[in-house]
C-alpha cells in the first residue's frame, strides 16, 4: 500500500516556508529535534526517539568460527529493517531502494570506521570468535531515519555486555552472567550521522529534515563524524551539485551537533548504569527502575502534558497594548433582574417574556426554535440564565445563578451583542427543579 | 495580531439516541459471534472458529439467503461501477495515469478513457502519449466515473463526459467513504453560493459555482482567476460544516450539508470547528432531517 501523496498546495507551502527560513515545527534551520534514549531491561537493547522517528536497536552475540581470510578478527553484522508500522508504504519482505541505501550507510559508518575493536572479539584464533549482530528496527518514520538509526546503533553497542570468556590451553570456558559479570565491547569512538537536506539546487539547507521536508527536498548529504572531528563517512544522494564551501560548512555544523549528541549519549549511558547498579543483584533497590516499562509514559486520560514549544514574545507588550486600546470597554453588566411574575425572572435584554401569555401559543414555538440556535458558547457576557423557569427568589442586586448552568463567568475582549437570554426547550438536556405551578404551565403548553 | 480565546473544559452531556429509524442493523465488533448455526456460508469479514461464525471487522451484518458477510463501517473505498470519484494523479505511465482514490490499490485512468480535444472517436496517437503530461500531471485532482473493476479490486476510471475532468480552484475534504450517501447525482450546486462534488470514495470537492454553464472545454482548462472573498467565505464555511458532520458521523448528502450550513450561520466560520458548536449544529441538522422525513 502506498502512503497518501503530497498535494501541490502542501509542496508549494513547504518550499515557500523554507525560503522564508521557517520550518513546520518552528525549529531553526540548524536545529535538531529532541533526542530521547531509553534502554530495555537487557544489555544491548535501546530505543532512540528523534522527534517522532523511533528506532529500536538490539545487539546479540554468538561464538562462531571466523572468516578464513581473517582468522583473528571477530565478525560484525548490521541489519536495518523497516517495520510496516513505521509508514503505510513499507511492506514486509520488499527490498526498497531506500532500505538498501540506508543499510549500506549504516554499515559503512559503523564497520569501516573501525569504531569497534574486532581483534578483541577473538577467543581462539582461527577457531572461535564472537559474532556481534546489530539489528535495527524502524518503528515510526517521521523523517531522518539514518540519524536515529546511527545513534541507536552506537548506543546499543556501547550498552551491550558480552559474556566473559577464559581460555586455558585448549579449553574455552564461557561464563554465564551469574558467574561472572559480562564484559562491555571495546569501542574506540562513536561515529554519528548527521543529515542535511538541500532545497532549490543547494540554496537552502536544513538539518534533520522531517518526513514532509524529505518529500520536497532536492537531495541529502549525510556526514558521519565522531567527537574528535574525524569524518567517518560522507555521502551525497539525490543528484544535487554541491559546492566545496557548502560541504565545509556542513562539516563544521556536524562537528557541533555530534559533540552535543555524544554528550547526551554518555549521560544516558551513565544514568542507566547508575540505575542498574543501585538496583543490585537482589532486584530491590532505592534507585530508579530501568527498562522500557518505565521509560514509556503512562497514557492516562487525565495527563495533559505536551512538549513545550518556544513562543516568540518579542512584541507581546505592544500587541497587548494595542488590543486593550482598540477594544471597547465591556458594556454594563446588567445585574438588575426584573421580576415579571412570581417564579420567573429576566436578566438583561432578550426576547420578550411570554411565559405569562400562554394563550399566544403560536409565537412561543417559533421563538423557542429560534432560541435553540443561539450561541451559548463563550460569547456570553455575564451569567446567563439557561432557563427562565428558575424558581429561586432573587435579590435585586444578585445575579441569578443556576446550579447546573454550563456557563462560567467569561470576560471577553471583543464584546458582541448584548447578552441574550436563551431558553431551551423542555426536553432539553438540562433539568431544573420545578414547582407545581410550573408543572401546570408545562402541561398546558404540552397539550397544544 | 492574535487575541487568545480560552474555554474551560466542561463535561458535555451525552446526547440521547435520535428517533430510531426503521430496521435496526445488527452491528458487530471484531470477535463477536454472529451465529452458531453451521448452515451458513461465510462471506467477507467473517471467519469460523469452534463451529461459530465470528466477525473479523467492525460493521453491519448482511445476510443474503445462506451467505453471511460483514460490511465494515470504516474501510477503504471499494469501487462499484457507476460511482463518481474524486482522485489525485500519482503517476503518469505509458498510456495511462495512476490515480489515488483512497482505495487499497491505485485506480487506473486509461488514455483511451479520457476526453481529448477533437472529438470522441479520435484514435490515440503516439503524440497523444507523449503529451499526456500536458493534460494531467502528478498532483492534479480529477473527477471521474468508475468504468469497470479489475479482478484484483483495482478500479478503472473514465472521464468521457464534459462534466468530468481536471478540477480547478477549490477545497478538498477527505472523509470516510461510508459517510457519503449514494444518490442519483453527486454534483450539486448549493443555493448558498458554492458547488460541491460528493465523491463516493470520501473525497469531497467544494468549488465556486462557475458563472457560465456552457463553457465546458472538456474539463481541462482551469480558470485561475482570483476567487472573490464572499465566495471563499462560503466555501470555507461549507468545508467546516462537512468536517463537523463527518466528525459526528452523519451521512453526507446535499440536504444535510445545506441544513448544516444554515445552522452554522449564526456562528463565526472558525467557531464551527469547536467541539461544542459542532455538536450543536449537527444536532439541529439531525432534527431538521428527521422533521423532513416524518
Amino acid at each position: 500500500m502506498r502512503g497518501p501523496p503530497l498535494s501541490n498546495c502542501e509542496r508549494r507551502f513547504l518550499l515557500r516556508a523554507i525560503q522564508e527560513r521557517k520550518r513546520l515545527d518552528g525549529r531553526q534551520c540548524y536545529d535538531y529535534r529532541n533526542v530521547r534514549i531509553s534502554f530495555g531491561a537487557d544489555y544491548g537493547c535501546c530505543i532512540v526517539e528523534l522527534g517522532k522517528t523511533r528506532v529500536l536497536a538490539q545487539v546479540s552475540c554468538e561464538l562462531v568460527p571466523p572468516k578464513p581470510s581473517r582468522p583473528t578478527e571477530g565478525i560484525l553484522f548490521f541489519n536495518l529493517e523497516f517495520s510496516p508500522m513505521a509508514a503505510p508504504g513499507f511492506e514486509p519482505g520488499r527490498q526498497s531502494e531506500l532500505l538498501v541505501k540506508l543499510n549500506r550507510l549504516i554499515e559503512r559508518c559503523l564497520r569501516n570506521s573501525k569504531c569497534i575493536d574486532t581483534e578483541s572479539l577473538c577467543v581462539v584464533a582461527g577457531e572461535k570468535v564472537w559474532q556481534i549482530r546489530l539489528d535495527l528496527h524502524l518503528l515510526n518514520h517521521d523523517g531522518n531515519i539514518v540519524d536515529a538509526a546511527s545513534i541507536a546503533g552506537i548506543v546499543a553497542l556501547c550498552h551491550f555486555r558480552r559474556p566473559d570468556v577464559s581460555v586455558q590451553g585448549e579449553e574455552v570456558t564461557v561464563y554465564t552472567p551469574e558467574e561472572r559479570d559480562p564484559v562491555p565491547l571495546s569501542i574506540h569512538h562513536m561515529p554519528i550521522c548527521v543529515s542535511f537536506a538541500f532545497f532549490q539546487q543547494g540554496t537552502y539547507l536544513l538539518v534533520d529534515p522531517s518526513e514532509r521536508e524529505e518529500c520536497v527536498m532536492d537531495g541529502v548529504l549525510v556526514i558521519a563524524m565522531n567527537k574528535h572531528h574525524e569524518i567517518c563517512t560522507i555521502q551525497s544522494s539525490g543528484g544535487i551539485m554541491l559546492v566545496k564551501d557548502q560541504v565545509l560548512r556542513c562539516s563544521k555544523i556536524t562537528a557541533v551537533k555530534v559533540a552535543e549528541i555524544t554528550e547526551l549519549i554518555l549521560k544516558a549511558l551513565e544514568n542507566d548504569q547508575k540505575a542498574r547498579r543501585v538496583l543490585g543483584r537482589r532486584g530491590k533497590g532505592q534507585g530508579g527502575k530501568f527498562g522500557f516499562a518505565e521509560s514509556i509514559p503512562k497514557q492516562k486520560i487525565t495527563t495533559f502534558s505536551m512538549e513545550s514549544a518556544a513562543v516568540d514574545t518579542n512584541d507581546v507588550e505592544e500587541q497587548a497594548q494595542e488590543i486593550i486600546t482598540k477594544a471597547e470597554p465591556p458594556s454594563e453588566v446588567a445585574t438588575q433582574p426584573i421580576l415579571h411574575s412570581p417564579g420567573t425572572a429576566q436578566i438583561g435584554e432578550g426576547i420578550g417574556n411570554s411565559w405569562r401569555d400562554l394563550e399566544e401559543s403560536e409565537g412561543e414555538e417559533a421563538v423557542e426554535e429560534e432560541c435553540e440556535s443561539k450561541a451559548t458558547g463563550s460569547e456570553c457576557q455575564t451569567m446567563e440564565t439557561q432557563d427562565t423557569n428558575s424558581m429561586k427568589e432573587t435579590k435585586p442586586d444578585e445575579p441569578i445563578v443556576l446550579s447546573d448552568s454550563e456557563e462560567e463567568e467569561v470576560v471577553i475582549l471583543e464584546p458582541q451583542e448584548l447578552p441574550k437570554k436563551t431558553r431551551t426547550q423542555t426536553n432539553s438536556k438540562q433539568e431544573n427543579p420545578s414547582t407545581k405551578a410550573f408543572n401546570k404551565r408545562r402541561k398546558k403548553r404540552a397539550t397544544y | 495580531m492574535a487575541a487568545i480565546s480560552m474555554r474551560l473544559p466542561v463535561a458535555r452531556k451525552p446526547v440521547g439516541p435520535s428517533a430510531p429509524r426503521g430496521g435496526e442493523k445488527h452491528l458487530v465488533a471484531p470477535g463477536d459471534t454472529i451465529t452458531t448455526d453451521t448452515g451458513y456460508m461465510r462471506g467477507h469479514g467473517t471467519y469460523v472458529e469452534d463451529e461459530k461464525l465470528i466477525a473479523s471487522v467492525a460493521g453491519a451484518v448482511e445476510r443474503v439467503n445462506k451467505l453471511i458477510c460483514v460490511r465494515a463501517l470504516k474501510t477503504r473505498y471499494n469501487g462499484e461501477v457507476g460511482d463518481i470519484v474524486v482522485g489525485r494523479i500519482t503517476e503518469v505511465q505509458q498510456k495511462r495515469w495512476k490515480v489515488e482514490t483512497n482505495s487499497r490499490l491505485d485506480s487506473v485512468l486509461l488514455l483511451s478513457s479520457m476526453n481529448l480535444p477533437g472529438g470522441e472517436l479520435r484514435r490515440r496517437s503516439a503524440e497523444d502519449e507523449l503529451a499526456m503530461r500536458d493534460y494531467l500531471q502528478e498532483g492534479d485532482l480529477i473527477s471521474a466515473e468508475v468504468q469497470s473493476i479489475f479482478s484484483d479490486g483495482a478500479v478503472s476510471l473514465h472521464t468521457r463526459s464534459l462534466k468530468y475532468g481536471k478540477l480547478g480552484q477549490g477545497v478538498l475534504v477527505q472523509v470516510s467513504p461510508s459517510l457519503v450517501k449514494r444518490q442519483k447525482t453527486h454534483f450539486h450546486d448549493l443555493p448558498c453560493g458554492a458547488s460541491v462534488i460528493l465523491g463516493n470514495n470520501g473525497f469531497i470537492w467544494i468549488y465556486p459555482t462557475p458563472e457560465q454553464k456552457d463553457e465546458e472545454a472538456g474539463g481541462f482548462t482551469t480558470s485561475l482567476e482570483p476567487v472573490p472573498l464572499s465566495d471563499r467565505e462560503v466555501i470555507t464555511r461549507l468545508r467546516n460544516c462537512i468536517v463537523a458532520l463527518a466528525t459526528q458521523q452523519l451521512m453526507l448528502f446535499d440536504t444535510s450539508i445545506l441544513y448544516c450550513y444554515e445552522a452554522s450561520l449564526p456562528h463565526r466560520i472558525k467557531d464551527v470547528l469547536k467541539p461544542e458548536v459542532m455538536e450543536e449544529i449537527v444536532l439541529e441538522t439531525r432534527q431538521r432531517l428527521l422533521h423532513l422525513e416524518g
